[in-house]
């Protein structure tokens, strides 16, 4: 061990004490990101604590990697330098929830799986029904920018954060935005730091607006032979006025994927999964009508789900990241952000794609402009990773030329060699660095992770 | 200012499109509040190629630009605090793109915000943020003070339905930030500059996203006799998790200002009123209208109208849309104030505005979006009377210490500006604030970017709005 890395550690157990720093390689290895694996890890017991290990690895040059749940550290690029990992274990206390005004302010630690709970005894809840649901934690959802099946009708974090707080990489605990449901008062820093993978700043405070939950849900999955049909169904509801809660399309390896004991989707078969949720006279309405959409688009079958299917299917595709990734030694998910009326001509492509370098595919369609296409190869060696390589550039070209973004949420560390997960730079990428560089000057926070190796 | 840069403007923009005349410059010297502020020059863009060798010019020159679109904001964000040039947007008013199938349009900033529901309502889409200005105010102004109005407590802000900017960086430079597509990965910059109140860049123009119309809409007056009554029905409806489209609060004085103007059919003789609205599916709103009957019964509600149709519903909206354009009438001056609570702390709030205004002797009107929590108290008084002004910035003051007190916030929708600029140390440390000044610095590095607002100097000063020669309108509007 270096000098330099004693004086470390020995100033990391001075602050949050020696049973909060975890310095035993073979437990470190918990934290690695891409193979690279920190000196340390600590949990701080508050935020001061927290300000004062920044304020230190600033003065030290130390790069730190703030983590949660540790669920999404494989995605973004690998840190340029990774000294100290900075779990959010301690901070995970509910700060304030005030039912009758429909707010919440939780630290950055505690789990959503917790929190809904917690929420749901008040008949209350966050539209974030993401993957990795029983580990995930706030600050690891908001900083991945997690999407969840609900954005359909909740919109994405951007729409219900109301404030946040966060250590910049100066270690000076800082706040933006409020904790009501509307303020206007100053710049709206916190949603630079939704998605921003702990590069700005280690977020510490997230404020919400929750929501009730609905009284009667019901899940509905309508079956086509083919992506066209599919699609036009999205869009004729889109342009109607019923309101489902989500609207999934699933390709039939997703379909596979996506398929349990408790419920198979029909096999073969493009679907589209909707929920409805609210009143039981709204849920009613949307039982009543949904068949007809089907019809009209030529659905080879439309059914309503039992509580135990839908249970299965919805919680499935709210994982789907995680079962593609396990479905495949050197699975590569790509996300695309796309405008509906693109999302036909680009699902063909990438078919033609996947075809082209043999490699199977699956797609997750969330009908309000997002595709999550996960390539699967059953082996992952030279061959396959060059495969992959070639299709992930062809993705980002296939988005380009749709007028989509598109970036790779989980790949192998090899394919990081290769090429950015984010794509390639764009315009305000320059503007992107200024501000990196006013909340984290010494360039200590994640390193290297982001967008343009920011 | 220098001549020559009148003239090098002139050439620019041709001669039609550059105003300097004393007598024209009075005319942008005021917005809705009643700070003044005189430029130096006006000028009126057409294309981002112009608003590019405008910013150019300033930056040769080290002079200050902001810009402007109707004029109608409540903080003084569209006002040249410190001179130089005005850029008013009234000809960059184009609707560039109108694409119904992905529920998105793109706008030049000068476009007024009703008018981009009116060219998409006939397939069945609207623009969801509806300020009271919307008749007049455009969409750069709402973009850049992220603006609220009525019909936010469903849907939304500004920023929930703004999902990519074209602007002009105080450079020069021309930077497409987000797009038509949704979450797109990097920082969001275009939730950054969403109420940024135009001092990191100048908005060129703007994708939004359109909401569908609602299938039905119902429209409910609820009438108190006491002012408690009616906030704690709005107490109530938040925690029984109704989320009607709208939920408006007007206390007795308002309305009767109101009703002598408007004749929407206010009830005189009431304490408050709640104007509530549900939209959505017919079986949603029968549901809903069903549940809030009921709080409001339960709070001791005298009577609930419903709208009949559609023409009662625009009477009973234009009431409250124009409220504060009834008021104007009654006094030579007001004070509005647009602090936020939480919900729950509705009543107890309204009591200690009650007991400050009595304090300091004046009557205070209230009008507001209850079912945010978003007060506008109105103070009337007399700037002409040195003492009335002071003690009507100290009973504000002391309205706006209660907000924070109680968790809330000093702007919920009508921006920062320079009104309240001295007000943000109440809500944000110094280490908040330099975060800020870390993010203008990063944009607009000169300052020459609508210098003067959101940051406090250390001068006091309160969001009074002073009419020095009051005008009343002949005729309603």
């Amino acid at each position: 061990m270096s000098p330099a890395t004693s004086i470390s550690l020995s100033r990391l157990r001075e602050i949050s004490g020696a049973a909060h720093v975890v310095e035993d390689p073979a437990q470190l290895t918990a934290f690695e990101i891409d193979g690279l694996r920190p000196t340390a890890a600590v949990a701080p017991a508050s935020v001061d604590e927290l300000a004062e290990i920044i304020r230190f690895a600033a003065s030290e040059q130390l790069a730190l990697v703030p983590c949660g749940g540790r669920t999404k550290l494989a995605m973004g690029m690998p840190p340029a330098r990774f000294d100290i990992a900075v779990s959010s274990a301690r901070l995970n206390r509910v700060l304030a929830f005030d039912p009758g005004d429909l707010t919440l302010g939780v630290e950055a630690g505690i789990s959503i799986a917790a929190l809904n709970a917690q929420l749901a005894e008040k008949g209350q809840f966050l539209p974030l029904r993401v993957a990795f649901e029983d580990s995930a934690t706030i600050g690891g959802i908001i900083a991945t920018n997690s999407s969840s099946p609900l954005r359909h009708a909740f919109g994405g974090p951007r729409d219900y954060v109301l404030g946040m707080e966060f250590v910049t990489g100066e270690g000076f605990p800082t706040k933006s935005g409020g904790r009501v449901v509307k303020s206007v008062a100053g710049y709206d820093i916190h949603k630079l730091l939704i998605g921003s993978l702990g590069t700005l700043g280690v977020i510490t405070r997230v404020n919400f607006k929750t929501f009730p939950l609905p009284p009667a849900q019901r899940t509905f999955v309508a079956s086509f032979a083919a992506p066209e049909p599919v699609l036009a169904f999205c869009r004729a509801l889109a342009q109607s006025v019923l309101q489902p809660w989500l609207v999934e399309v699933v390709d039939p390896a997703a379909a596979a994927v996506l398929s349990s004991d408790a419920y198979r989707l029909p096999a073969g078969k493009w679907c589209v999964v909707t929920a409805a949720c609210g009143k039981p006279s709204i849920v009613e309405r949307h039982a009543r009508d949904l068949p007809g959409f089907a019809e009209r688009a030529q659905a080879a079958e439309f059914v309503a789900l039992s509580d135990a299917q839908k249970s299965s299917l919805l919680g499935r595709v709210r994982e789907f990241p995680r079962h593609a990734r396990d479905a495949s030694p050197a699975a590569t998910l790509v996300r695309f952000s796309v405008l509906p009326t693109q999302i036909p001509a680009l699902l063909s492509r990438m078919r033609q794609i996947a075809e082209q370098n043999q490699l199977p595919l699956a797609m997750l369609v969330r009908a309000s402009g997002f595709i999550f296409a996960a390539l699967m190869p059953p082996e992952k060696n030279a061959d396959t990773l060059r495969r992959l390589t070639a299709a992930a550039q062809e993705f980002f070209r296939a988005a380009d030329d749709s007028s989509a973004r598109a970036m790779i949420e989980w790949c192998p560390s090899e394919l990081k060699r290769e090429l950015s997960v984010w794509g390639p730079p764009r315009d305000d990428l320059a503007l992107m660095r200024s501000l990196k560089n006013e909340f984290d000057p010494r360039g200590i926070l994640s390193p290297g992770r982001f967008h343009g190796g920011l | 200012m220098d001549s020559k840069i009148i003239r090098a403007l002139e050439e620019i923009l041709g001669k039609q499109s550059v105003l300097s005349a004393r007598e024209d410059l009075m005319m942008y010297e005021y917005d809705g509040s009643i700070e003044v502020a005189r430029p130096d020059v006006v000028v009126f863009p057409r294309t981002t190629q112009d608003v590019v060798r405008i910013v150019q010019l300033a930056n040769r020159h080290q002079v200050p630009i902001t810009g402007r679109g109707a004029g109608t904001g409540l903080s003084g964000g569209a006002l040249a605090r410190q001179g130089g040039i005005l850029t008013v947007f009234s000809r960059m008013n184009k609707i560039l793109e109108i694409d119904i199938e992905n529920q998105r349009a793109v706008v030049q900033p000068g476009v007024v915000n009703l008018d981009i529901t009116r060219a998409v309502e006939h397939a069945g889409f609207y623009f969801a943020p509806d300020p009271s200005s919307q008749k007049s105010c455009t969409i750069g102004g709402n973009v850049a003070e992220n603006a609220g109005g009525p019909h936010t407590l469903l849907y939304g802000i500004t920023t929930n339905h703004v999902l990519g900017l074209e602007v002009v960086m105080p450079s020069g430079e021309v930077l497409r930030v987000g797009g038509k597509t949704l979450d797109t990965p990097g920082y969001d910059l275009t939730g950054l500059l969403v109420g940024s109140e135009g001092t990191l860049a100048i908005v060129t123009e703007v994708t939004v996203k359109l909401t569908r119309l609602p299938e039905a809409t119902k429209t409910l007056l609820a009438i108190y006799e006491t002012v408690d009554d009616a906030t704690e029905t709005v107490a109530e409806i938040t925690a029984r998790a109704i989320t009607p489209a709208a939920c408006e609060f007007m206390d007795g004085w308002t309305l009767r200002v109101v009703e002598a103007w408007v004749h929407a059919g206010f009830p005189l003789d009431s304490a408050a009123v709640l104007l509530i609205e549900v939209d959505g599916l017919r079986e949603a709103i029968e549901a809903q209208a069903a549940e809030i009957l009921d709080v409001c019964k339960l709070h001791r509600a005298r009577e609930v109208r419903v709208a009949k149709d559609s023409k009662e519903r625009e009477l009973l909206w234009k009431g409250r849309k124009n409220a504060f354009g009834a008021v104007g009438r009654l006094s030579p001056s007001y004070y509005v104030q647009d602090g936020v609570i939480p919900r729950t702390k509705l009543p107890a709030t309204l009591r200690e505005i009650d007991v400050i205004g009595k304090k300091y002797g004046f009557e205070i009107g209230n009008i507001f979006h209850a079912g945010d929590g978003n007060l506008h108290p109105i103070i009337l008084f007399d700037p002409r009377d040195r003492g009335q002004y002071e003690r009507a910035v100290a009973a504000a003051g002391e309205i706006m210490a209660h907000c924070i007190a109680v968790g809330g916030s000093i702007t919920g929708e009508h921006g920062v500006g320079f009104e309240k600029s001295e007000l943000m140390p109440l809500m944000f440390t110094e280490a908040d604030l330099d975060a800020m000044r870390g993010v203008r610095h990063a944009f607009n590095p000169a300052g020459l970017l609508n210098p003067g607002k959101i940051f406090p100097f250390g001068k006091g000063c309160g969001e009074v709005r002073v009419q020095p020669f009051p005008i009343t309108p002949a005729t309603p509007l």
